[in-house]
């Protein structure tokens, strides 16, 4: 079965930047998938290519089963919210409502002005007059009302107050489990990687540019471990699994891997990872790939993110 | 898309129409009580018999107003800057476009709902300032018959609808390459106003073979009607047209260029000096568009201005289907 996006080796460089390189992802109907990366690996780029604001330089890419293209049926399908949250800004939350009434298929305007008294958003001021969280609230909401088949939301977190982000996770959630067998796909950029636990099931991890991870996070976590033990020679266990971090002090050597198999050495005290040691992991690695050797291992030196 | 434009519009649909009512005011009022004096004038001239010279006795469209008037000039720039210079651009610089892009839309219908209403309001808007000022200009037109000259040929007619239209045609066009607003309004205000120059100044004269007519240097010419006066001179017995000399009854500008022959200065009178010339074989010349002509060049400069504006909006078209949002 086919996802909702398949990429095959997509590109975007810009005049003197490559933003993304070579990425091939695949993210499966009915999943709540975590863009993650430090600021400048191109998550944006990659969701403004899915979302068809932007074109590739090179490789492909099917979105619901096409090309990101121009016609109204597909863009129905496409709900898509910037990261700097672009609304009208002397336009008022009624009037942005109407804005979606006009120019979408499906809406339901129902739902914002629901929202959005719940939150106590008020309707009748212009956009520019609210608050930042407000106004990220009444942009979700709008994103939300077009009732997309695909939801692309850069950082639509970062707005939002720990509260407002627990309220917007469990709305995405019942959004995502309403549609029921296999109907809503959301991919969501987010440093927060708490927040991403508690409601994605599928990762997408992208480091200077280059997509590192991409998979079930259930999978993901199945396949770490971290390794602890007082052997410094880590060939033993390279030859085997993957080494994707390590880090050596005087007294021990600690090591993040993607298993091949069972560990057998017993000098290694084997340990699940969770999802932020993973992610971690791969930030810090180099360009080299899996195989950090010694010397280049940096867990502890990985601060990048907010 | 029609109803979105409203909602982002209508203040400033508001504003325009407030103003133009305005504007739309101030000259009716005056433009009937000069319509008056001229038709009293008029009646007086009959009776006396002095409607020959009648444009040394009656005094019209002068004042506050006619400064007013001929600042409808700067009309088509305003909307180009303001209308057309952040349409593309602005929804770029805030980021609104993705937004809008992202709606059940196509940009291709995006655009063109917007180019198509911004056009049109400038045509109607534009439409609406010529039509009042052509109107306030009629007594004063038939007084002076001055509507082909530049400056009063591009306030009158259909060429500011043209004018207008292109200007918010260069505005969406400069937004959407620079994608900046400001910059897109110095741009639109600096092309427009080069390419108005070159047109009126460069290029209009050529729509039609100018006329010549040649007349005795003992005569007075005057063509017909609001005619557009280019240049006049002398025919020298040689054949060649020179500019440096004018006579006519009365008058001979360039004494140094007249023959040797013909004696010429303060003490002698000048139509002993121009029966000289005319035995000589020198004649006068005047080089014009007829008046008759106004009509046809209001047409073919409008028909080139809102060319252009179609190949400012093509290209826009092309800009904004292929460039990244």
């Amino acid at each position: 079965m086919t996802g909702v996006i398949e990429t095959d080796g997509l590109t975007k460089r810009y005049r003197r930047v490559t933003a993304l390189s070579n990425c091939t992802i695949s993210v499966p109907q009915g999943r709540i998938s975590a863009l993650v990366g430090e600021n400048g690996a191109g998550k944006t780029t990659l969701l403004r290519l899915l979302a068809g604001l932007a074109a590739p330089t090179a490789g492909r890419v099917a979105v619901l089963g096409g090309w990101p293209r121009q016609d109204r049926a597909y863009l129905a399908e496409i709900g898509f919210l910037a990261q700097e949250i672009p609304l009208y800004q002397r336009l008022t939350a009624q009037e942005h409502i109407g804005f979606g009434a006009h120019l979408n298929p499906r809406w339901d305007g129902e739902s914002v002005r629901a929202r959005l008294a719940g939150l106590k958003v008020p309707l009748d001021r212009p956009a520019g007059t609210l608050s930042g969280g407000q106004r990220a609230q009444l942009a979700l909401a709008l994103t939300l009302a077009k009732r997309p088949a695909l939801l692309l939301l850069d950082e639509p977190l970062a707005a939002l107050d720990p509260l407002a982000r627990r309220d917007f996770l469990a709305a995405l959630a019942e959004a995502a489990s309403v549609k029921g067998d296999g109907g809503l796909t959301v991919v969501l950029s987010s440093h927060l990687i708490a927040d991403i636990e508690r409601v994605c099931d599928h990762l997408i991890l992208l480091a200077r540019s280059r997509v590192q991870l991409c998979g079930d996070i259930e999978t993901l976590l199945a396949q770490h471990r971290i390794l602890t033990g007082p052997c410094k020679d880590t060939t033993a266990i390279a030859r085997t699994h993957a080494i994707v971090q390590e880090d050596t002090t005087a007294r021990q050597t600690t090591l993040l891997v993607k298993l091949n198999g069972p560990v057998i050495d017993p000098a290694w005290t084997v340990e699940e990872a969770n999802l932020e040691e993973i992610v971690l992991g791969y930030m810090g690695q180099d360009d080299a790939g899996h195989s950090a050797g010694p010397g280049t291992a940096r867990l502890s030196a990985v601060g990048g993110e907010r | 898309m029609t109803w979105v434009l409203w909602r982002q519009y209508r203040v400033t649909a508001a504003i325009a129409g407030a103003i133009l009512a305005a504007f739309a005011v101030l000259l009716l009022v005056t433009g009937l009580q000069d319509a008056a004096r001229w038709h009293a004038a008029l009646v007086t001239c009959a009776k006396d018999g002095t409607c020959a010279n009648l444009s040394h006795t009656v005094s019209l469209g002068g004042g506050p107003l006619n400064t007013l008037a001929v600042l409808t000039l700067a009309v088509p720039l305003v909307f180009g800057m303001f209308w057309g210079g952040p349409a593309v651009a602005r929804e770029r610089e805030t980021g609104t476009m993705q937004f809008a892009w992202t709606q059940s839309v196509t940009r291709r219908h995006w655009l063109s709902v917007k180019v198509a209403w911004l056009l049109l309001a400038a045509a109607v808007f534009g439409g609406a300032v010529a039509g009042v000022v052509t109107w306030w200009y009629a007594p004063v037109n038939a007084l002076h018959h001055g509507q082909f000259t530049p400056g009063y040929f591009d306030i009158q007619g259909i060429v500011p609808i043209g004018y207008a239209v292109f200007a918010v045609a260069l505005g969406i066009a400069a937004g959407t390459l620079i994608g900046r607003s400001l910059p897109a309004l110095a741009v639109t205000a600096g092309a427009f106003l080069a390419v108005r120059l070159v047109v009126a100044y460069v290029v209009r004269v050529h729509y039609l073979p100018a006329v010549t007519t040649v007349y005795s240097v003992t005569r007075n010419f005057i063509p017909q009607g609001a005619y557009w006066p280019l240049s006049q001179g002398v025919v020298l017995p040689g054949g060649q047209f020179s500019t440096s000399l004018i006579a006519a009854p009365g008058v001979i500008q360039g004494f140094g260029t007249v023959p040797a022959s013909c004696p010429a200065s303060s003490s002698i009178q000048i139509s002993t000096t121009l029966a000289c010339m005319a035995r000589l074989g020198y004649r006068s010349f005047a080089t014009y568009q007829p008046g008759y002509r106004f009509w046809p060049f209001q047409f073919i400069e409008t028909g080139i201005f809102v060319a252009l504006a179609a190949a400012l909006i093509a290209v826009t078209f092309l800009v904004v289907l292929r460039r990244d949002a």
